[in-house]
C-alpha cells in the first residue's frame, strides 16, 4: 500500500538562473524515513534543488509542496559542506551546537535537553566542553550535524559531509546518520559524488543529468545504463556476496 | 594621582563619561568585527567617516553660512560622519564570493580613497586641515552632554539587541551559510548591521577621533578573544576589560598630563601583548 504521507513533493519543477535553465520538469516525492542520495556530475543542479528546498531560490515553473504537518516550525536541518566560523575564535562544542537554535524560542531546560539529545545522537557527549577547534575532522563534521539536529528537523539535508574525511571518520559519520534515519525516522537528503556510499546506504536515489532527475528506489536507479548516461563514462556495477551493491567508474583507477 | 583625577571631574566629567561609553559601545560591536576576522574594516570605516567630515567642511567653504546655516552646524558634520561610515560599512560587506573582488581588496580601497580624499578636500583650508588632523590623532577633550546621552542610549540599545537577538546576530556574523539555511534574510541583516556599525563608528569619530575609535573597536575584543573560551563570554569580558583600561588610561593621562585617547589605546596594546604572552605560556604548560 502506498504511503500517502509525504515530506515534500515537486511537481513539474523547473529552476533557472536568468535565462539559463538548470533543472526542468522535476517530479519528486520524498516520504518520511527515506534516505535519499543526490548524485550526478558537477553543475547539474543538485545544489540548485537544495536551494529550492531551503527557500533560497524560487522555482521558475511548477510547484514545491511541503506537507502542512512538516512545513510548520523548523522543517529543514542543513549541514553545509564547510563551516564559515573564524578558526581563531574561541568556541566550545556546546556553544557551537547551541548556535543551531537561532530563531527558536525554548526554555533553558528544553535547550539543554535538545543539546544532550543532538550530542548523544552524534556520539559527542564527552566533547561538550571541548574547544571546537581541537576536534578531529570527523568530530567537527558530527558537530555540524548536531548543530542541524538541535533544531529537531523533519528533513536533514547534508551536503558532501564525507568529502574531506578519512575512511574511518566517514564510516563513523555514515553509521550515525543511518542510525538517525532508522531509529528516529528522520528523512535525509545526502549530496555526494561517492557512488559506493550511495550503493551502501541509500534507500532512494535521485540521479541528476542534463537538467533532468531520474529518481526512485536505490536498486532501480543505480544501474549501468543510468550511470553511464549521467557520467558519460563506462561504469561497472556488481553485487557482493553480502548482497551489497558496488560501483566503479572505469578508468578512474578506483571506486568512487 | 586619583585625588587629582577626582578634582578634575567637575571640569571634564562629560569627556570622561563619553570616552568610557564609547569604549563600552564599540567593544560590544567589536566582538562581531573581530569575530569575523575583519579588523581592517574598522580602520576603513573610521577613515571613511573622516572623509565625511572633510566633505562637510569642504561644503562650508562653498556654501555661505547666512544662506545655508545647516551646512555649518555640528549636526551636519556628525550626519556626514555617520552617512560615510554607513556607506563604507555597506561597501566593505560586499565581495568575497567567487569571481568577485576579495573583502580585503575592497576594504583596502575604501581606506585608501578615504584617507587621500579627506586630506585633498581640506588641504587649502587651514581650519579644515586642523580638524582632520585632530580627528586622525584623536582628542576626546570637549565632549558634550549630548555626546554622553547619545552614547549612553546607543550602548543600552546595543546591549539590548545583543541580548534579544544574540544567536541570530552571532550566526549571521560568524556563519553566514548556516544563517541563510535557517531562513535568515541576509540582505536585511546586512543593511541593519552596516547601519548600526556605521552609526556607532561615525558618531565616535566625531566625538573622539580615528585612533581612539579604531582602538576601542578592536582592542578590547582582541583581549577578550584571548581570555575567553566562548564567544558569549567575549561580550561580557570585552566591555569590562575596556572600561577598566579606560578608567586607568584617563587617570594616568590626567596625572601625567598626556592625551587620554592615546594613553588608553597604548594601555590596550600593552595589555594585548601581556595576554598573548599569558596565552603562549598557557599553551606551553598545557593549560
Amino acid at each position: 500500500m502506498e504511503n500517502k504521507e509525504f515530506i515534500f513533493k515537486m511537481n513539474g519543477l523547473s529552476m533557472a538562473y536568468g535565462d539559463r535553465t538548470i533543472l526542468s520538469n522535476i517530479n519528486l516525492v520524498v516520504r518520511p524515513g527515506e534516505f535519499w542520495f543526490l548524485l550526478g556530475p558537477n553543475g547539474v543542479g543538485k545544489t540548485t534543488l537544495l536551494k529550492a528546498l531551503l527557500g533560497m531560490h524560487q522555482p521558475q515553473q511548477g510547484h514545491l509542496q511541503l506537507h502542512p504537518k512538516f512545513a510548520q516550525g523548523n522543517f529543514v536541518g542543513f549541514v553545509p559542506q564547510r563551516c564559515d566560523l573564524n578558526p581563531t575564535l574561541p568556541t566550545t562544542v556546546k556553544e557551537f551546537v547551541l548556535l543551531g537554535l537561532a530563531g527558536i524560542r525554548t526554555s533553558k531546560g528544553a535547550e539543554l535537553e535538545r543539546l544532550r539529545w543532538a550530542l548523544e545522537k552524534m556520539k559527542l557527549e564527552e566533547m561538550i566542553d571541548k574547544n571546537y577547534w581541537s576536534l578531529s575532522g570527523g568530530q567537527r563534521q558530527r558537530a555540524l550535524v548536531a548543530r542541524a539536529l538541535i533544531r529537531r528537523p523533519k528533513l536533514l539535508i547534508v551536503d558532501e559531509p564525507t568529502k574531506d574525511l578519512d575512511l574511518t571518520a566517514a564510516n563513523a559519520l555514515m553509521e550515525s546518520l543511518t542510525d538517525l534515519n532508522r531509529k528516529e525516522n528522520l528523512t535525509i537528503l545526502f549530496v555526494t559524488h561517492d557512488l559506493t556510499l550511495a550503493a551502501h546506504y541509500a534507500t532512494h536515489i535521485a540521479l541528476f543529468f542534463d537538467g533532468h532527475v531520474e529518481a526512485g528506489l536505490c536498486h532501480t536507479i543505480l544501474n549501468q545504463e543510468n550511470l553511464e548516461r549521467a557520467y558519460g563514462v563506462p561504469v561497472s556495477i556488481w553485487q557482493e556476496p553480502s548482497g551489497a551493491l558496488n560501483v566503479r567508474i572505469n578508468g578512474t583507477g578506483g571506486l568512487r | 594621582m586619583i585625588q587629582n583625577f577626582l578634582s578634575s571631574w567637575g571640569l571634564f566629567y562629560q569627556t570622561y563619561l563619553a570616552g568610557w561609553l564609547i569604549i563600552l559601545l564599540l567593544s560590544l560591536i567589536g566582538v562581531l568585527v573581530v569575530g569575523r576576522d575583519q579588523i581592517f574594516i574598522g580602520a576603513a570605516i573610521s577613515q571613511a567617516s573622516t572623509l565625511g567630515v572633510a566633505l562637510a567642511m569642504g561644503a562650508t567653504a562653498l556654501f555661505p553660512e547666512d544662506q545655508f546655516p545647516w551646512i555649518h552646524s555640528t549636526i551636519f558634520l556628525s550626519a556626514m560622519a555617520v552617512i560615510f561610515s554607513v556607506i563604507a560599512a555597506s561597501i566593505t560587506g560586499q565581495g568575497g564570493a567567487s569571481g568577485k573582488e576579495s573583502h580585503e581588496a575592497i576594504t583596502g580601497w575604501v581606506f585608501l580613497i578615504s584617507a587621500s580624499l579627506s586630506i585633498l578636500i581640506v588641504s587649502h583650508s587651514p581650519h579644515g586641515l586642523e580638524e582632520i588632523h585632530r580627528l586622525l590623532s584623536s582628542s576626546i577633550i570637549g565632549a558634550t552632554a549630548v555626546d554622553v546621552w547619545v552614547f549612553g542610549i546607543l550602548t543600552i540599545f546595543t546591549a539590548l539587541l545583543l541580548t534579544i537577538f544574540y544567536r541570530k546576530i552571532l550566526l549571521f556574523s560568524l556563519d553566514t551559510s548556516m544563517a541563510v539555511a535557517i531562513g535568515m534574510r541576509i540582505k536585511t541583516w546586512n543593511v541593519i548591521t552596516s547601519a548600526w556599525l556605521g552609526l556607532a563608528v561615525g558618531l565616535s569619530i566625531r566625538a573622539s577621533g580615528m585612533l581612539y575609535t579604531f582602538g576601542c573597536l578592536v582592542l578590547p575584543a582582541l583581549v577578550a578573544k584571548n581570555l575567553c573560551r566562548e564567544v558569549r563570554h567575549m561580550f561580557l569580558v570585552a566591555p569590562v576589560v575596556g572600561l577598566l583600561v579606560g578608567i586607568t588610561g584617563f587617570v594616568l593621562a590626567n596625572g601625567y598630563d598626556y592625551p587620554p585617547g592615546q594613553m588608553t589605546v597604548t594601555l590596550f596594546c600593552l595589555l594585548l601583548v601581556l595576554v598573548w604572552i599569558f596565552r603562549r605560556l598557557g599553551y606551553k604548560s598545557g593549560l
